[in-house]
């Protein structure tokens, strides 16, 4: 749709494509479909190794986020809109 | 202390019914700080919330009674498979991003004060409208459902069955109710600042005592969770796998147009506090949805055997175990209760409030009274938000589904709705006809599946293949029967 309030965005996430080539990365690491059927592993800090792996992919997926609102999702006097 | 006693004494009870009864004085002072008898006012607090209040709404409202119940009590059922809720709860804010940029300016632009504001304003369909605000109404009714068993339960839980649920539910609502009439949104949010901050004061203390004062550290409970079930700590299988895609879609899309946080979103007093607060959020699952997951962990390795329905009452049970240990155990437990209490409270009353401004703006103003003022439509709000709470506490009291089964119910019917914000604010061709018929046409497949005893085909639930229906369908119509209204 069109509006003119939307000229007043200079920037939004979604139609910057390769962020979200990060984001698919990041998913595939979080997600634990690459370990052998039944894969418990060793404890890392208490976790089991699948469980530490995607808890340091959500961490990562949680400052790259915090990036990219910072970033790239821009407007015009953000103090007031 | 025998296993029919109420675990609270005299001094933790008062402790408690000061902190309920301190609400409703926040929803007097709120009340008192009105700066408009209109709907913007009430039901968005004149867009004025600031970082910290806008943040702790956010958080208090996103987190739940679920979170704390119901997610330790899937944990239990099914061990670290539940690291998906990390990872769904984070998706959220990616969910935001996809649509919340325009939104934002459109609803400031347009003066938007619910959902079926913009659907209504960008669509001009009268019956896509009304069916997405009866499908945004039923979603939240069966969600503050959850919450208020969920008070139920954690009474039940805490006193041991001494208090049965339905006493808990009746009581919290009434409170609820009264400070959310008083006050509106500001009233709302306030208490939202002071649940916030005990919720996030409770999940530390859980991370502390539960794990290591019952089961000895994580470690020690991963290898005894180990020897006892290792199908609860190993990786999950290609259906398991497909699971959490699937709940990445459902919880990423579903939870970002909950109509309660969409009216967060155009409450805010500017873009920028709205980023800086969706950037804290980014990083709450792991400080909030892992702490239920450990403590779920350890209650399966503390309290073995338990099944069905009980589950859901798992926490509570641990705590009742901290709590029988010392009197610093006693102490830290009544402060984890009342972070119970903020969880559930915090979570019902911002969705009874949004169902509240939905009905009197999208339903009664529209097709009731057109003409009505907006000191009725406020009025008619505040009565209907009574009238809700009493049919909910009725139902609540009266069935026995499990709460994470009540809010997968919930998203099948609330994700279809998500094609109108995610591809109406971007998609000028897409016509209202096309949205409406894309949304039955998921709600159908949702249903039906569902209904059929189907609702994980492949590991994807139901309402998630519904929703690639009715993206399709919005794809294909829109290539065919594309709108040029907004060229004309």
């Amino acid at each position: 749709m069109q509006h003119r309030a939307f000229n007043r965005i200079t920037s939004e996430p979604r139609s910057v494509r390769w962020i979200w080539f990060v984001y698919l990365a990041l998913y595939a690491v979080a997600i634990p479909w690459y370990w052998p059927e039944g894969y418990i592993g060793p404890l890392v800090m208490g976790f089991p190794l699948w469980v530490a792996t995607t808890l340091l992919a959500i961490v990562a997926l949680a400052g790259w986020t915090a990036y990219v609102i910072h970033r790239f999702w821009r407007s015009e006097d953000e103090e007031t809109v | 202390m025998g296993s029919g006693d109420i675990v609270f004494g005299p001094g933790a009870l008062i402790a408690v019914g000061c902190y309920l009864l301190s609400m409703i004085g926040v929803g007097y002072y709120a009340r008192t700080k009105r700066q408009a008898d209109s709907m913007a006012d009430f039901y968005l607090a004149g867009r004025s919330l600031g970082l910290l209040v806008l943040f702790l709404t956010l958080y208090a409202t996103q987190y739940s009674g679920n979170t704390l119940f119901g997610y330790t009590g899937k944990t239990y059922r099914i061990g670290f498979e539940w690291t998906v809720s990390i990872l769904f709860m984070f998706s959220i804010i990616i969910g935001y991003m996809l649509f919340a940029p325009r939104l934002v300016v459109l609803a400031r632009a347009e003066g938007f004060i619910t959902p079926g504001d913009y659907i209504s304003y960008r669509f001009k369909s009268r019956a896509l409208t009304l069916l997405s605000t009866t499908m945004m109404i039923y979603a939240l009714c069966n969600y503050t459902l959850a919450q208020l068993k969920a008070m139920g339960a954690a009474v039940e839980g805490i006193t041991n069955g001494a208090v049965p649920s339905a006493y808990g539910i009746v009581a919290l609502a009434i409170i609820m109710v009264i400070y959310e009439t008083l006050g509106g949104m500001r009233s709302v949010a306030w208490t939202d600042v002071m649940q916030g901050i005990v919720l996030l004061i409770g999940f530390a203390l859980l991370v502390i005592i539960v794990p290591t004062q019952l089961g000895g550290g994580l470690e020690s409970v991963v290898q005894r969770l180990r020897e006892i079930d290792p199908s609860k700590v190993q990786v999950p299988d290609g259906q398991g796998n497909n699971t959490w895609i699937s709940y990445v879609f459902l919880l990423g899309c579903g939870a970002a147009i909950y109509p309660q946080a969409i009216q967060r979103l155009y409450a805010s007093r500017s873009l920028a506090v709205l980023k800086r607060s969706l950037m804290l959020m980014a990083f709450m699952p792991l400080t909030t949805t892992l702490i239920a997951l450990v403590c779920g962990l350890t209650a399966i390795v503390v309290l073995p055997g338990l099944e069905s329905v009980e589950t859901d009452q798992v926490l509570a049970r641990v705590l009742a175990l901290v709590m029988a240990e010392s009197t610093l155990g006693y102490w830290l437990v009544v402060v984890v209760f009342a972070a119970a209490l903020a969880a559930l409270m915090s979570t019902a009353d911002s969705a009874l409030l949004s169902i509240s401004s939905m009905f009197t703006r999208d339903i009664y103003l529209p097709h009731i009274k057109p003409d009505s003022s907006e000191t009725h439509l406020t009025w008619v709000g505040k009565v209907f938000s009574w009238i809700a709470v009493a049919l909910l506490v009725a139902v609540a009291i009266g069935t026995e589904k499990t709460l994470v089964r009540l809010l997968e119910l919930k998203f099948e019917v609330l994700i279809q709705v998500v094609p109108c914000f995610f591809f109406g604010l971007y998609w000028k061709r897409l016509s209202g006809r096309v949205a409406l018929l894309g949304m039955a046409a998921g709600l159908v497949v949702a249903l039906v599946l569902t209904w059929s005893g189907n609702r994980l085909p492949w590991g994807f639930h139901a309402g998630v293949l519904g929703l690639f229906i009715n993206a399709g369908v919005c794809a294909v119509g829109t290539w065919l029967a594309p709108d040029t209204s907004e060229e004309r």
